[in-house]
């Protein structure tokens, strides 16, 4: 990649990161893991210009994916990623060091509407997958057939997709915990199911024997989690791509109709910015979120009608159930299990082990009477049921040119959320559950299993509930009719060349299900067709749009 | 700013980020909702407020001005809304309690702002190393060991078949 400045490598012990150990005091083989043609934004002091054969903004589940296999096809590939490079080795316990380091805003995200709903996401290299619970489901089957069949999106059908997602799992390397790694909370869990004859899945998750640390959502300091920065990152960047942190892309450039690269700043230490640059290439890709994304596109003045519609959220509620033996849920692995039976009504049930901290965050009370139930954290397993919501929101750009979310959760949704914590009650009191704490505002616990009537007798009113999520999706849909999506069946902006999109943000629905592999899948898929276009255009000379269009 | 904390460690105490006034309404606000009781009364007033202007630091520029702005509110809302010719910092923490739940169980803005405070707090609170202590956990005791486990078991695998271990 010609540049005005040589990407420098980041070497192991001059950042005083641990070497890799030998036998008599070995390291995870994670911690030796070389970063080559990486730069930091923040040494750069002057205006840049980068020239590449394809750029990709952004470094989560669908940019690293995309990179490396626009890498292997040949390409002189520069990934753009606003956040930094943090290595296995420096991640720590400390979810406050954790999440000011890892996350967007610190975690303070909110999506706005009724109700408001707190969202989480990565900002560093390897995006979300640095901080998700490595949970790697394929796609329903029926949400394919109906992508295909309904949608018309021709290939994304179960058949269509399988090698696709046969790959993402050899790169994420999937495999179920072993069962030395299972906490109470996991039996907990499995025997209320199992009481109440429910079928428990056991979890398939991206990570070489992870041991139970439980520490996936503030990064895996052991390395078993499989996530970008210790996959696909480090082989693209081993076989030629570039990457440049603390690199914050502004808008796309065009040429016409033509994406010709983007513009943005480079940012300091303190995160503001100190300089910008420019990126040229026949090929952009967005990978920046299904948040960020249509924030560039509109900052990019694209007019598209669908560009950050059809927003999808997957809401989580959280229900905690007290038990009267000790649980310690902070030991065990993270979600072994899922319960899968409710999928097709819309309602997927699991739970994690969260740290007091951000426990305390949603339980209700102050002073004394908070601390009444903090004390038992130890007797807490936290359940939570996520929706495949149908209800559809938007980004928008606010006065400060950031995009933002709205999102109103319909009447139907309402429901499945009520559906959803009365069947994970349920389950909380079959595992023998004194007492359940609610997401609802007028109707925070009940006691006995017979009080779960009373979450259907409440009026479904939107603004009683507590939600998160980090999952959102499909604010740049695909869809064949430009006035239904804002991409095509291959993922590329509807009408400009050259400009595609590789995050959740093309996803055509909800999906009900921990999107990760399915943004691999999809995003594995459409870079090949871009491969296949790019060829056709060298060889036909530029008459083949790359990505616009119909394939 | 470096100053000394209630145990004897060194914690940054970021004082030039948030005005000396809010700062004292925010230590006023820790001392009234913080946790107490059951277990939960160790005295770490002085590292929550050092931990919650350092998270505030770290907010996008918004919701920081609206942190400021809702500060100012408790401070100088308690005639309008605790009928107490007082500021907030001058009262004892039973009375900002009781007016602080008062705002929790209602809705709209102060709704808002109370539950974002409470969010800082309880967070800075119970992450506290002398919190967890109470509550008899080792994160990153556990975290320690478990790297190391993880390292000789991939070791040993390694050595057992290096060809599926290269990276």
């Amino acid at each position: 990649m010609p540049t005005e400045h040589e990407p420098a490598s980041i070497s192991i012990a001059g950042n005083g990161n641990t070497p890799p150990g030998d036998a008599a005091d070995p390291v995870p083989p994670e911690y030796g893991i070389a970063y080559p043609n990486v730069t930091d934004g923040t040494t750069l002091t002057r205006d840049q210009v980068f020239v590449a054969d394809a750029i990709v903004v952004g470094t989560g589940a669908g940019g690293a994916t995309a990179a490396a296999r626009l890498r292997d096809a040949g390409l002189d590939v520069l990934m753009l990623e606003e956040g930094k490079l943090h290595r296995t080795e420096t991640f720590t316990t400390d979810p406050g060091t954790m999440i000011r380091r890892l996350y967007r805003d610190a975690g303070t995200t909110m999506i706005l509407g009724r109700p408001p709903i707190l969202f989480a996401e990565g900002k560093c290299v390897g995006g979300s997958t640095v901080i998700n619970g490595g949970m790697s489901w394929r796609t329903p089957e029926r949400i394919l057939l109906h992508w295909e069949r309904v949608l018309g999106l021709e290939g994304l059908g179960p058949k269509g997709m399988e090698p696709y997602f046969d790959e993402a799992e050899r790169i994420l390397h999937v495999e179920p915990n072993h069962e030395d790694t299972f906490g109470r909370n996991s039996h907990l869990f499995l025997e209320g199911a199992r009481r109440l004859g429910w079928p428990v899945e056991h979890n398939p998750r991206n990570m070489k024997r992870c041991v139970g640390l439980n520490n996936c959502a503030l990064g895996c300091p052991t390395g078993a989690k499989q996530a970008m920065h210790v996959t696909e990152i480090p082989r693209a960047l081993a076989h030629g791509a570039s990457l440049i942190t603390n690199a914050r892309v502004d808008r796309v450039l065009f040429l016409g109709t033509r994406a010709v690269g983007v513009r943005g700043r480079l940012l300091g230490e303190d995160g503001r910015p100190r300089c910008l640059f420019q990126a040229h290439a026949p090929l952009v890709v967005l990978a920046a979120g299904a948040r960020h994304t249509p924030g560039i596109l509109k900052r990019s003045w694209l007019r598209g009608r669908m560009i950050g519609r059809g927003l999808h959220t997957h809401p989580n509620a959280k229900v905690i159930g007290i038990f009267e033996q000790r649980i310690d849920p902070w030991v065990g692995a993270h979600q072994v299990f899922h319960v899968h039976r409710f999928l097709e009504e819309g309602v997927l049930i699991g739970y994690a082990a969260v740290p007091p901290g951000i426990l305390a965050m949603g339980l209700p009370g102050l002073g004394e009477e908070h601390a009444a139930l903090m004390s038992k954290y130890n007797h807490m397993l936290s359940a939570a049921t996520l929706v495949e919501d149908q209800s559809e929101g938007r980004v928008v750009l606010g006065i400060d040119r950031q995009p933002y979310m709205l999102f109103n959760l319909g009447l139907r949704d309402v429901e499945t959320v009520h559906r959803g914590v009365a069947l994970t009650a349920e389950l909380l009191f079959a595992a023998g559950a004194k007492q359940v704490l609610l997401p609802f505002a007028d109707l925070q616990s009940i006691d006995t299993i017979d009080d779960i009537r009373r979450i259907y007798e409440r009026p479904p009113v939107a603004a009683t509930i507590e939600l998160m999520t980090v999952h959102i999706m499909s604010s740049t849909r695909m869809a064949v009719d430009p006035r239904m999506g804002a991409t095509n069946a291959s993922g590329g902006v509807h009408g400009i060349d050259g400009l595609v999109i590789a995050d959740a943000g093309a996803l055509p629905s909800s999906i009900g299900v921990n999107p990760q592999e399915t943004i691999m899948a999809l995003a594995l898929r459409n870079t090949d067709r871009w491969i296949d276009m790019m060829g056709e255009r060298r060889r036909r000379g530029a008459a083949v749009a790359i990505g616009a269009g119909q394939p | 700013m470096a100053s000394e904390s209630t145990d004897g460690s060194l914690v940054t105490v970021s004082r030039g980020l948030l005005a000396r006034a809010r700062l004292r309404t925010l230590r006023a606000v820790v001392a009234a909702i913080r946790p107490r009781g059951h277990g939960f009364d160790q005295p770490i007033d002085d590292d929550v407020v050092a931990e919650v202007a350092e998270s505030i630091r770290h907010l996008p520029m918004g919701l920081r001005v609206w942190f400021e702005t809702g500060l100012a509110l408790v401070e100088y809302g308690t005639p309008l809304y605790a009928r107490r010719m007082r500021r907030f910092s001058s009262l004892t923490p039973a009375e900002g309690l009781a007016l602080l739940s008062r705002w929790e169980h209602g809705r709209g803005l102060r709704n808002a702002l109370v539950r974002g405070l409470r969010f800082l707090i309880f967070f800075s609170f119970y992450q506290h190393h002398r919190v967890l202590e109470a509550l008899q956990i080792d994160w990153p005791g556990r975290a320690a060991t478990l790297i190391r486990l993880r390292a000789e078991l991939m070791h040993r695998e390694a050595e057992s078949d290096p060809a599926s271990h290269a990276h």
